[in-house]
């Protein structure tokens, strides 16, 4: 009897102690000492996140001398005032970065290349609007270090970190069990029980992230702050995927003692409202009007587009790639093109 | 070399069990023939049972098993049904109030009205135990004390969950039934309110919380310490104080200046036990009634920190207008 | 004098640990002994310190005081004074003093005879400090992680040691330790209330037995722990409590740097049931 009970607490000891890891850490202070504004991170752990920020090298630069792509190729809609040489270069980037595997065919009919038959050529397309884009009007958030294909795709056909409407459960209109759209085990909730869609509200529509007041006591009437403790739990849920999207904690951006007040947060705070912005026009100019484009087995369990979120460029680092500034070796991808 | 602190009972003399003491005319018999379990006796009494269970008893224990088993079904049938899925996510799962849109009033079955009929269910139950409590107290001819200080903690869960979203205007802002769902509670009312440890009720009830498990710890360590004098014979030592609590007593006023008594001590315990739910309720009520944000309350206060500020200072970029 | 009715046949010699006959007198109600000594220096010591900070400070006011740990680009190296050095000289005295009123518990009670039951409790409350301000720095490697000296001041390092990982309430042993503290206050109620109400049973009642005491709780719930079970069933909620306050406290950044919910994960992946 009394070893059965030693066994079962070793066992469990051992299960619960296998989630664990180990000193020494690294910590970089965010604030005033001994405020415990700090990020806490395990060398361990980053050594396996390296490889997934691994910026491929940039092939030399093209000559700009020459023929345009547009006066060369048809149906160039996008980078036709590029060199030949420029434009093949930023292709074959692309290729690299989308489509390593399936080559130039994944987007292209081979036996035309001004074909638009497949989905991918249409949708690469926008893709290549929506990165000049980002790169030139939301500065604000990328800074001069930019994005290219690869900061989302790394590689990848379609990003591994993308969102869409999630699925109904089974029974979804049965008279017990509403969720209530929270309080199940979700990755997108980082594990709590808070709301599993920060998404739809926050990063495609416009509703309201803050919920303090900013005077002491209760208004009246015109004066009330109408936010409810339930949306806190909207919002707090939007903040943890932040904070996992860039594998930073709340004290990254905000002193917790007053989350609300801008003159006690720092500067990365700015920087993530933008981002929040930037993501709302990504969804809604760029990906919900491809929504026909794509086939139903790209969509998501309700039809819909699959989406961004911070997770889909910062993939758990604080800046993409660390920071790695791609954008510079491919200046055609810096700036919107003119009409 | 090795001393018996009196931990734990190392040898149990077995005696006749007890039935308890005569109740008056009036009360149902008792239910259940005692029985010993000896690991229970290494630390206390051995004996279980008998358990009486009258009217009020049987009404809360009705009323109680209807809301678990609402909660319960509730929660099975959000994982659809599964019920491998129902405890692998049993921490996550919840009944949920309604949302904030319904404001006051009767919201389909499915969506809070569980969460209503069952917040009544348990109100009731938990009523109606306390009323069990003070009963049984009465016709064992003892004083009170117990159902007063239950009283204190359902004035706690009566805040969270009736009074407070009454004078809200929203069930939405009461707490929902579940284990991590009611935490997340708990941290989104702090987040909303202005982070609620600058709430000076709630500071003050965690001075009695923290209070609380130090005399405990005093208490139970002062007793243990003075058994071997028979300490813990506390209502004898009341009545006629003997050496063992003259020692406890003299051991903290040579320690610490002033001491309590066999008596005062547990004065002292249920005071600080009952203050700790009492002041917090207090608190809780208060916020989102009269105080929105706890932080800029205690800055109007004057008992604010100042840290010194990053360079340059940030600016609101909502404020700016500008869009990028 | 301070003496009470029965105390002078109680003020025996004897029972120091330290230092004999040379300290074993009282100062008015209190017991002196050697530790009595210590634990005036520190005491006296750490406080002159602690007021000379908050004259050096912007402020007198009592809640707004605060002695800060030095930066965590310090290390675990001594700070200059105005940088944190002042701070780590208050807890080298606190600790003194701590440890010194533990061991003047036990003079105490080695003198009276008693178990030291009370002295041990108070030591986990030490290693509660210890841990928090000693331990955990060590192992995250500066002393800048410990908690600062001021009354909201050491709130606001709650607050934002606890958000580091994103919501503390998911930490499992924070739930121990928070499930044990609310035992804690819930028995000691029941405790004070069952001993008051079996001495002060009402107008017209004789006082109580503990048979009474037993029923009560066998009429109400099956169980009654017993007079002295209640004494180790609090003391052990009590410490326990701590206890696991210490463990939440020192897993988090030196052995998980984490979101705490995402410790669940072991649980919710396993092979049976991961979806």
């Amino acid at each position: 009897m009394k070893m059965i009970f030693k066994l079962a607490f070793c066992l469990g000891t051992a299960v619960m102690l296998s989630g664990c890891e180990r000193p020494p850490i690294e910590v970089v202070q965010t604030g005033f000492r001994g405020t415990g504004m700090e990020q806490i991170y395990n060398p361990r752990t980053l050594v396996k996140q390296a490889p997934l920020n691994q910026t491929p090298v940039a092939a030399e630069a093209a000559s700009p001398d020459g023929p345009k792509a547009n006066q060369v190729y048809q149906n160039v809609k996008v980078l036709g005032d590029l060199s030949v040489g420029q434009f093949n270069r930023q292709m074959a980037a692309i290729t690299q970065w989308v489509a390593p595997d399936q080559g130039c065919a994944y987007c292209h009919n081979v036996q035309n290349f001004a074909d638009d038959g497949k989905y991918t050529k249409v949708v690469a397309r926008r893709m290549i609007q929506m990165t000049q884009k980002v790169n030139q009007d939301w500065k604000p958030h990328v800074a001069e270090t930019g994005v290219t294909c690869y900061t989302c795709h790394r590689g990848n056909n379609i990003p591994t970190q993308v969102w869409a409407a999630p699925k109904d459960r089974k029974y979804a209109n049965s008279l017990l069990g509403d969720l209530a759209g929270q309080n199940m085990a979700t990755k997108e909730a980082g594990l709590t029980s808070l709301p599993s869609d920060p998404f739809t509200p926050y990063l495609m529509d416009a509703q309201p992230i803050r919920v303090n007041s900013s005077t002491a006591m209760t208004g009246a009437g015109a004066y009330a702050n109408r936010a409810s403790t339930k949306q806190a739990e909207h919002t707090y849920s939007l903040m943890v995927h932040m904070s996992e999207s860039l594998g930073v904690n709340c004290t990254y951006c905000h002193n917790t003692r007053n989350f609300q007040s801008w003159e006690e947060s720092r500067p990365q705070r700015v920087t993530a409202w933008y981002g929040i912005r930037m993501a709302r026009e990504l969804n809604n100019e760029y990906m919900t009007p491809l929504t026909e484009t794509f086939p139903a087995h790209r969509l998501g369990p309700k039809g819909d587009v699959l989406k961004v979120n911070c997770t889909t460029c910062h993939q758990g680092a604080f800046k993409p790639l660390y920071g790695a500034a791609m954008a510079k070796d491919y200046p055609e991808l810096q700036v919107s093109a003119k009409p | 070399m090795a001393q018996y602190q009196n931990l734990f009972t190392s040898v149990q003399p077995v005696g006749p069990l007890h039935d308890g003491v005569e109740l008056p005319r009036g009360d149902f018999k008792r239910i259940g023939k005692p029985f010993l379990v000896h690991l229970f006796g290494r630390l206390g009494n051995a004996q279980i049972g008998p358990i009486y269970l009258g009217t009020l008893g049987l009404a809360s224990l009705i009323f109680g098993m209807a809301a678990f088993n609402i909660i319960g079904f509730n929660m099975l049938a959000s994982v659809d049904w599964n019920p491998i899925q129902f405890i692998r996510q049993l921490f996550w799962l919840a009944l949920e109030p309604p949302a904030p849109a319904y404001g006051l009033g009767i919201p389909p079955l499915q969506q809070g009205g569980w969460w209503l009929i069952t917040g009544f269910m348990l109100t009731m139950s938990i009523l109606l135990w306390w009323a069990r409590t003070y009963r049984r107290a009465r016709q064992l001819g003892l004083g009170t004390h117990v159902a007063w200080a239950y009283a204190a903690a359902i004035w706690l869960y009566l805040v969270c969950g009736f009074f407070r979203p009454i004078m809200m205007g929203s069930w939405s802002e009461a707490v929902p039934f579940g284990v991590f769902p009611h935490l997340d509670w708990v941290s989104a009312i702090s987040l909303r309110y202005g982070n609620l440890f600058y709430n000076p009720f709630h500071a003050l009830s965690i001075v009695f919380l923290y209070g609380s498990v130090l005399l405990f710890a005093m208490h139970g360590a002062t007793i243990l310490a003075v058994t071997r004098y028979g300490g813990e014979r506390e209502i004898e030592q009341i009545v006629d104080r003997g050496t063992a609590s003259e020692r406890a007593g003299l051991f903290w006023r040579w320690t610490m200046g002033f001491n309590a008594t066999m008596e005062s001590i547990h004065r002292w315990a249920w005071w600080f036990a009952v203050l700790c739910p009492l002041v917090g309720g207090v608190g809780i009520l208060l916020t989102g009634t009269v105080v929105d944000n706890w932080y800029m309350w205690s800055v109007k206060h004057h008992v604010v920190p100042a840290y010194p500020l990053g360079s340059p200072v940030v600016v609101d970029p909502a404020i700016l207008g500008v869009k990028p | 004098m301070s003496m009470l009715s029965f105390e002078r046949k109680y003020r025996v010699r004897g029972g120091t640990l330290f230092g004999g006959d040379l300290f074993d007198f009282w100062v008015g109600p209190f017991y002196v002994g050697f530790f009595g000594i210590t634990t005036l220096f520190f005491a006296l010591s750490g406080t002159m310190m602690i007021l000379w900070g908050a004259a050096m400070g912007p402020t007198w006011n009592v809640w707004q005081i605060n002695i800060a740990p030095p930066d965590i680009a310090y290390g675990l190296r001594f700070a200059p004074m105005m940088e944190g050095g002042l701070w780590q000289l208050i807890t080298v005295c606190a600790l003194g003093s701590f440890v010194s009123w533990a061991l003047r518990e036990v003079e105490i009670c080695r003198k009276l005879g008693m178990g030291l039951h009370v002295p041990f409790a108070f030591g986990m409350a030490i290693l509660a400090y210890f841990s928090l301000q000693v331990v955990r720095p060590v192992l995250m490697g500066a002393w800048g992680h410990a908690f600062p000296y001021g009354i909201y001041s050491h709130l606001d390092w709650v607050s934002n040691t606890a958000y580091q990982y994103l919501h503390f309430h998911y930490n499992p042993w924070h739930m121990i330790a928070v499930t044990f503290f609310f035992a804690t206050v819930l028995s000691l109620s029941m405790h004070g209330g069952l001993v008051l109400s079996a001495t002060n049973p009402g107008k017209g009642q004789t006082v109580k037995s503990p048979e009474h005491e037993d029923t009560f709780f066998r009429d109400l719930i099956g169980y009654s722990v017993g007079t002295l079970g209640i004494h180790r069933l609090g003391l052990f909620l009590a410490l326990a409590g701590v206890w696991f306050g210490i463990v939440c406290i020192v897993v988090s950044g030196p052995f998980w740097t984490g979101a705490w919910p995402e410790w669940w994960s072991w649980w919710l992946n396993m092979p049976i049931w991961r979806t």
